[in-house]
């Protein structure tokens, strides 16, 4: 994902300096321990937008300290944001550090994988029994875009909770199993296949 | 010191070549206001435990002791009060009677035990409000939703005021939202009212309410794993997870 999208879409209402991007951007993903975006970060893309012409410096504020930048959205960046809200989000779930952890540990035999699966385990069941305290202590009347976030955070952990339930059950036939080989592909350009 | 205790806690069915173990020497210790998760598949020994804890059924081999008291070494009517007096039960069909309201279906245990009447509904009252059902107390079962029953029957449960609450599967009948107030509720049980809270269910997300869960596996404990007591750490993980999601 692209904080890229995210700023134009925050200059899309008004025109803002980085630093009041940085903090709304923030404030929506609920604070920086969610997702830390450096100031770097935002002067890097918001340089990048402009060198593509999806934003351009408005104005230049110059009180005491250090000069800000007011960036405002252009015709094309505000083409580009709508580009964005019309494709799906893919997600990446098959890349899974759990997963490849189990696997080399069937591979390695360097540690008994249901003892791999009970560590899991009790780490899931510790972010799910925060995730929940947290959003429990929030307010659905005023904070219900956090609590949704939560929810989600919720609903993924149980989702894994189940998939470790149904891989415990299943290791000993995994184990059984030849475990995943690279497949021999021969190298150069293919072989053309005659019809 | 732990409110209930059980030692090498074992239930054996039938005999010989057909028998079964159904719990096998299960060391388990509750304090009060813990509230503990009892999960595994199904036949894992979960309910035998339950209804060994409750003094429902007797074990094989081992012993329960709550409050310092042997199960074992109670006479009938010593265990039956003890049932009554310090042990509440919650079950996931609520178990209320179709003809008496919510403050009746309360106020049963005290009647059942001898308590004036007035006394008894006093009482149920008192904790039908504080399981938020203090405008409900003249409706009958079937004029209540789910939630709203298994709240009268935790007030019942809690109506003797009990040091030990045991909840079978609490939330088995409801949906999503009513299952998460019920379990916010047994989680309250535990912390503001001082009870120990043990707890069967197969729902993870029920089960990551409790302070401490234990899996069962062909009647042994095969893992267990401490969620309460480490908030501030709590926290670090949730906005890791947080994270490691967007």
């Amino acid at each position: 994902m692209s904080v890229r999208h995210a700023l134009l879409g925050l200059l899309a209402r008004r025109p803002r300096h980085g630093y009041e991007l940085r903090a709304a951007f923030e404030a929506i993903v609920g604070g920086e321990q969610n997702w830390d975006v450096k100031p770097a970060q935002v002067y890097t893309t918001l340089e990048r937008l402009a060198q593509a012409r999806l934003v351009i410096v408005e104005a230049i504020e110059q009180e005491s300290g250090p000069e800000k930048r007011v960036y405002a959205i252009t015709p094309a960046g505000r083409a580009a944001l709508q580009e964005w809200f019309t494709c799906g989000v893919e997600r990446d779930h098959q890349r899974d550090e759990f997963f490849i952890k189990l696997m080399l540990c069937l591979i390695s035999g360097e540690a008994d994988p249901r003892q791999v699966i009970h560590i899991q385990r009790s780490q899931l069941y510790r972010e799910l029994h925060a995730v929940m305290a947290q959003r429990n202590r929030l307010d659905p009347k005023t904070e219900l875009a956090r609590i949704l976030l939560l929810s989600k955070a919720e609903m993924h952990l149980e989702a894994d909770l189940r998939w470790l339930d149904i891989t415990e059950a299943r290791l000993a036939e995994v184990q059984r199993q030849p475990l995943p080989e690279p497949q021999a592909r021969p190298r150069g350009r293919p072989r053309k296949t005659q019809s | 010191m732990s409110l209930i205790e059980t030692e090498k806690l074992t239930k054996i069915y039938g005999q010989g070549e057909t028998a079964v173990t159904a719990l096998d020497h299960v060391d388990l210790r509750v304090t009060a206001g813990e509230f503990v998760a009892v999960m595994g598949p199904s036949g894992c020994g979960k309910s035998t435990l339950l209804h060994l804890l409750g003094g429902l059924d007797q074990p094989t081999e081992g012993r329960v002791i709550i409050a310092g008291q042997s199960l074992a070494e109670l006479k009938d009517d010593e265990l039956a009060a003890m049932r009554r007096r310090q042990i509440g039960f919650i079950f996931q069909s609520y178990n209320l009677i179709p003809v008496l309201n919510a403050l009746e279906n309360t106020a049963l245990p005290l009647t059942l035990d001898g308590a004036r009447p007035a006394v008894a509904k006093d009482k149920a009252r008192e904790w039908l409000g504080r399981v938020g059902l203090g405008e409900r107390l003249m409706s009958r079962p079937d004029q209540l939703s789910g939630g709203q029953q298994q709240r009268v029957a935790i007030a019942r449960a809690l109506v003797a005021e009990p040091a030990l609450i045991l909840a079978d599967e609490p939330t088995g009948n409801l949906d999503w939202r009513a299952s998460d107030e019920i379990a916010a509720l047994l989680r309250q049980v535990a912390d503001e009212w001082g009870r120990a809270v043990i707890m069967v269910t197969h729902d993870p997300r029920i089960a990551a309410y409790a302070d401490r869960i234990v899996f069962l596996r062909d009647g042994s404990i095969v893992e267990e794993t401490r969620l309460g007591a480490q908030r501030a750490e709590n926290t670090d993980w949730v906005n890791g997870r947080l994270k490691a999601n967007s």
